[in-house]
């Protein structure tokens, strides 16, 4: 009747609605994730690590490894820097080696120059000398030519035969001299001022034939005249000499400062290796020093960075002990995250997950920024080991 | 789907007060689903207790017996009640005075009162729900934007701002969003729906009231035309 149904209680609805609701809840819950039941202990209990120092050989050697591969990354990279500055040092050496150069150049010019003087003091002296001996020369010829022509008065084809002779060995001794273009115009000229000559004397013996005393002022004019050409002849003979032995003297001190030169690059090059390999072995040291340093400030780092991630990592539950997983991280220059990715996989995606969004929690790595700038660009790039128990 | 980005593990991880907004609502949707139930079940017989009182009404049944039936410290509910309170109030005056008018005036207020009572018996915690279903949103929409603000304000002191970094933020906050409505769409169906149930019962018990009131009148009118013969 109506009276049973007087009142309708709370207790029934409340059930119902909280029923309800965990209903929708257990839905929502089992739907998503259809491996995990109760993701809120598996999410908590196992977040903290059994031990973050427990250390297998194999990983170890592993760490080695990467750490003496990162080493030698850094060697190399230290070195290119080092060609580099060692580069601009020859630059600038190379530098000051021309200036140094110029200025040897310029002394040596100088010297060939100064060089260039005594020889041409020399030369004249020497051509004075000459002068000097073909005056006294000239003088003995005349002396001959005297007698001769006094001979010629008596043996006229006699004289002149011997003249040709006296100009045949001078020829020969031009010759001999090796001044052949310049001689031989100088010889035709030489040959026509003979023939000249012989025509005079021809002519001389004509006149002295028919004018004996005349003839023999005449003739000695002649001879002083002919003389005369001769020595013109033999005065610019000896200057073409003078200026061929300076072009060649020239051509020798040119060589000269070129070989001067040559030593002097020889010199440099030597000097410059002996440098460099000064410099090499100071950079070597220096290198040596900086990579002991680098690599200690990059243990803290790999270490703190470790820890960081440890820190961050929640082990996924249901994760087999044996289950290892790779993580290539790349870091921007002020230790931020690039990239997190899974360079070798565990087979577990979800243990893989967990691994990268470790490495997620714990960017940034700011410690980065306190390594040495040599060795910065070395550890921003690395790779973490995780498995179960420790991370490496 | 992945185990930081569940649920319930997204709901743990939030902020002290996104965490208490969906507390709030929570409690607002478990609140509101108890009326709707418990609101339903007594919809559900006072209608059917409505419709056997009518039967029995209707029967030809003597009203004083009607009356009888009950105990008088027994409350009833519905049209029993508007029925009892007229009636009795009826039977009161009839001893004291003979005029139907005042008789029927009598009736007529004391059943007024009784209607008032079972409508407002009726609409007991219909505005609760109302007020779920209006306020919710905007209390999941306040947590939202919460959380949001959190995260950028974190955001802000992290380096790199990825949409991973992001991600975990704007999910956790957005379940707030959910959980508000997640309450409020079954709280304004049901309002809704309870609401036009109780309207449709209080007509049926005003129904009734007129229908009783004429039959009174008509048995007024009878008496004092026998008493008028």
């Amino acid at each position: 009747m109506a009276r049973r149904h007087a009142r309708v209680g709370y207790g029934l609805p409340t059930l119902l609605a909280v029923g309800l609701h965990v209903l929708v809840l257990l839905i929502s819950v089992i739907s998503l994730p259809a491996s995990d039941r109760e993701p809120q202990p598996s999410s908590i209990v196992q977040a903290t690590l059994v031990s973050t120092e427990t250390v297998t050989d194999q990983a170890q050697r592993a760490e080695a490894a990467r750490q003496r591969a990162l080493a030698r990354q850094a060697e190399e990279q230290r070195e290119a820097e080092e060609q580099a500055r060692q580069a601009e040092e020859q630059a600038a050496a190379q530098e000051a080696q021309r200036e140094a150069q110029e200025e040897v150049e310029e002394q040596a010019l100088e010297e060939a120059r100064q060089a260039a003087e005594a020889e041409a003091a020399r030369r004249s002296e020497e051509a004075e000398a000459e002068t000097r001996r073909l005056e006294e020369q000239r003088q003995a010829e005349e002396e001959a030519r005297r007698e001769r022509e006094a001979e010629v008065q008596r043996r006229q084809e006699e004289a002149e035969r011997q003249r040709e002779a006296e100009e045949q060995a001078r020829r020969e001794e031009e010759a001999a001299r090796q001044r052949e273009a310049e001689e031989q115009a100088r010889r035709e000229e030489e040959a026509a001022r003979q023939r000249e000559a012989e025509e005079q004397a021809r002519r001389e013996e004509e006149a002295a034939r028919q004018r004996e005393a005349e003839e023999q002022a005449r003739r000695e004019e002649e001879a002083a005249r002919q003389r005369e050409a001769e020595e013109q002849a033999r005065r610019e003979q000896e200057a073409e000499e003078q200026r061929r032995r300076e072009a060649e003297e020239a051509a020798r001190q040119r060589e000269a400062e070129e070989q001067a030169r040559r030593e002097q690059e020889a010199a440099r090059q030597r000097e410059q290796a002996e440098a460099e390999m000064q410099r090499l072995i100071e950079g070597a040291d220096e290198r040596v020093a900086n990579a002991q340093q680098g690599q200690q400030a990059a243990n803290d780092f790999i270490a703190l960075v470790r820890q960081a991630v440890e820190q961050a990592w929640r082990i996924p539950p249901n994760v087999s002990s044996g289950a290892t997983a790779e993580i290539s991280v790349r870091l921007g220059p002020s230790g931020e995250l690039f990239v997190a990715e899974i360079s070798r996989s565990s087979g577990d995606t979800a243990f893989d997950r967990s691994a990268v969004q470790a490495v997620e929690a714990a960017a940034p790595f700011a410690e980065l920024r306190q390594l040495p700038a040599g060795v910065q660009r070395d550890y921003r790039q690395f790779n973490l080991r995780f498995r179960p128990g420790d991370v490496r | 789907m992945n185990d930081a980005m569940s649920i319930p593990h997204l709901i743990m991880n939030a902020s002290t007060v996104v965490q208490l907004v969906m507390l709030l609502l929570t409690v607002g949707s478990i609140l509101s689903w108890i009326v709707i139930f418990q609101r339903t079940f007594m919809m559900r017989r006072a209608r059917k207790a409505h419709r056997g009182f009518e039967d029995r009404f209707w029967s030809g049944v003597d009203l004083n017996e009607l009356y009888r039936e009950v105990p008088p410290e027994q409350e009833t509910q519905g049209a029993e009640h508007i029925f009892r309170a007229g009636f009795r109030e009826f039977n009161r005056l009839m001893s004291k005075t003979r005029s139907p008018q005042a008789i029927l005036e009598g009736v007529q207020r004391s059943m007024r009162v009784a209607w008032s009572r079972e409508e407002e018996r009726l609409n007991l915690h219909l505005v609760f729900l109302a007020t779920v279903a209006s306020a919710s949103p905007y209390i999941g929409l306040f947590g939202t934007v919460w959380g949001i603000m959190g995260s950028f304000q974190s955001l802000s002191m992290a380096q790199q701002a990825t949409l991973s970094t992001v991600a975990p933020w704007i999910a956790e906050a957005l379940i707030a969003t959910a959980m508000g409505l997640f309450a409020a769409i079954p709280a304004v169906i049901f309002y809704n729906r309870l609401s036009a149930e109780s309207g449709r019962l209080l007509g049926k018990y005003e129904d009734f009231a007129e229908e009783f009131h004429s039959i009174l009148h008509r048995n007024l009118q009878g008496r004092s035309d026998a008493g008028g013969a």
